[in-house]
């Protein structure tokens, strides 16, 4: 049994772990990256569409260097009824609104920066538990029993993280905090993806094909992910539901899409969690939590990946200041990694959205929903609905508070709606770069 | 379309990385109600993940498991369920 010292060692390479890996590298931290596949990407993890508007973030330039499947700029939404269909077609920005990817490329891609940028990577390496003295975490042990020493641990396993649940700092979690995600990738060839998909992504609402969330479909290059599924509840399975592959069965025979993957072929299958509230604590002595390990996904939009890169370098920084100032107390970690993630205007205003849509979602009849979506789609996004929502509510109710809450709010993000063409121009000169 | 639950595996053994824990085990079935790779069969009074060749690393048991009779670790390095596209 061998012991090394590290400066850090970061656990789990796929979104929050490569970025937390080179950041850290990049700092002059003596780095090790762990991850339990052979190549980053395959393990059981997801998520197709990378959203621009956090992109535009200096930090998170470099992403847009990585493997791209289709460049996203349209959205469109069918609502579902035994009556008639309607269908939304939204083109909410000018530029780029999402970058599709497939994650066993852009993974192994990012994991190779990590490297490059100086940090140590082993592959197919599981860490199996974690070394705590004193009550504070000192390490981690692999799969090999090597015993391996840090000053700080990043933990960037996933929804499942064990390095999380063996800190006590994620607990079992069911209802309306999980999310169970069946996803199929069915391949039709980059043409016929191209004619019938074109560069937009697609939200469904229909009777029996999802439990409180959005199936979708996501087009890659020459696959198309669709994905639902529902809240880990009693009610995830009735009325002769029994399996999310019956959601998924049925939103695969709605006459629109039957059309649309006419010829095609299941490709692969996969099932996932999804945490869609924050932790209450992400920081132990020792150790941060990023990414999904530490419940940073935006609840409600199933939107994970960027929010992942963020928490991942905000770790990566703020295990420096705690390494220079021999502090890397559970206070001081939470203080500075903290500072960096409220200071983020788009991770600020899009966990303000998800909060407010996740709660009139939960709260409506599917019948409700769909009105409210098409309140959305006509009204320019989530962003809008809550907005106008508090807006109207409170100028019906004479209750200003609402007024101004929606006023404060929509000042807030000025920055973020402002993103537009600027994307474009950053990803054009990020891919001539590459 | 016919839904097809088409996944790979790496080669190697993974280990028992689901277990149960006789002992805190009620047979409620809520592992295996939530199991979408039907891992978890009954055997006698108690839920036993006996099919975990099929086993996608999902966690849904361990989290319905009000019990704490599911124990759930991680597969050896570079071995269990590998995903493609993402
Ligand atoms: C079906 C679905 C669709 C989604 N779609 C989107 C989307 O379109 N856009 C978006 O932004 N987000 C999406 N998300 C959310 C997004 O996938 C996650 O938020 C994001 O992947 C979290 O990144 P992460 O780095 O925290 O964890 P993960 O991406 O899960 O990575 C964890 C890594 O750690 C490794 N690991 C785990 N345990 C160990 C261990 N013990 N030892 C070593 N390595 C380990 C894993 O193999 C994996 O590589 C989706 C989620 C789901 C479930
Ligand atoms: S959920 Fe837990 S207690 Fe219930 S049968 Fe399964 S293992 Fe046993
Ligand atoms: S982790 Fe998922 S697939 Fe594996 S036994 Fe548990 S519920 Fe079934």
């Amino acid at each position: 049994m061998t012991e090394v010292e590290y400066d850090v060692i970061i656990v789990g390479a796929g979104c929050a772990g490569p970025a937390a890996a080179k950041k850290a590298a990049e700092l002059g931290l003596k780095t090790l990256l762990l991850e339990k596949s052979r190549t980053p990407g395959e393990k059981n993890v997801s998520g197709t569409c990378l959203n621009m508007a956090a992109l535009v973030d200096p930090d998170l330039h470099y992403l847009m260097k990585g493997p791209v499947e289709r460049e996203i700029t349209e959205m469109h939404s069918y609502m579902i009824t035994p009556e008639r269909t309607t269908m939304f077609r939204e083109t909410p920005s000018e530029g780029l609104i999402l970058l599709s990817i497939r994650r066993d490329h852009f993974d192994a891609w990012h994991t190779e920066e990590a490297r490059k940028a100086g940090a140590e990577v082993r592959l197919a390496t599981t860490v199996v538990d974690i070394i705590e003295e004193n009550d504070a975490i000192k390490g981690v042990i692999t799969d090999k029993g090597e015993k391996l020493r840090a000053k700080v641990i990043i933990d960037a396993a996933g929804v499942n993280s064990i390095v999380g649940r063996k800190a006590g700092l994620i607990p079992k979690r069911k209802g309306t905090d999980m999310i169970l995600y069946v996803t199929v990738n069915v391949h039709l060839g980059e043409k016929l993806v191209t004619e019938r998909f074109g560069n937009s992504i697609y939200y469904f609402l229909a009777p029996q094909t999802q439990y409180k969330t959005w199936p979708w479909a996501f087009p890659k290059k020459d696959v198309v992910t669709f994905g639902t599924g529902g809240y880990l509840d009693d009610n995830l399975f009735k009325d002769g539901i029994n399996s999310v592959n019956d959601y998924m069965q049925n939103l695969l025979d709605l006459p629109v899409i039957k059309e649309k993957i006419k010829g095609g072929k299941i490709a692969s299958w996969g099932l996932h969690l999804e945490f869609d509230e924050a932790l209450e604590r992400r920081t132990r002595d020792g150790l941060i939590l990023t990414g999904e390990a530490g419940g940073f996904v935006i609840p409600f939009l199933g939107e994970g990946m960027v929010e992942a890169f963020l928490t991942g370098i905000y770790a990566a920084q703020t295990a420096a200041k705690a390494i220079e100032a021999n502090d890397v107390s559970a206070a001081f970690l939470e203080e500075h990694f903290m500072e960096y993630y409220t200071g983020n205007v788009f991770l600020q205003s899009f966990r303000y959205v998800a909060d407010f849509n996740k709660k009139s979602i939960l709260s409506m009849p599917d019948e409700e929903i769909a009105a409210m979506m098409q309140n959305v789609c006509i009204g320019g996004g989530f962003i809008s609905n809550a907005i106008h929502y508090n807006w109207m509510k409170g100028a019906d109710e004479d209750d200003m508070s609402l007024v101004q809450e929606a006023k404060d709010f929509y000042e807030f993000i000025q920055p973020y709606r402002q993103v537009g063409s600027e994307s474009v121009e950053i990803y054009k000169k990020m891919r001539a770069e590459k | 379309m016919k839904v097809e639950m088409k996944v790979d595996y790496y080669p190697g053994d993974p280990g028992e990385f689901v277990r149960v824990d006789e002992s805190k085990c009620t047979g409620c079935g809520e592992c295996a109600k939530f199991c979408t790779r039907n891992v978890w069969v009954q055997d006698g009074k108690i839920f036993r993940p006996k099919n975990l060749k099929a086993c996608v690393e999902c966690g849904a048991c361990w989290n319905v498991c009000e019990f704490d009779a599911v124990i759930f670790e991680e597969p050896k390095g570079g071995t269990g369920v590998r995903f493609e596209y993402g």
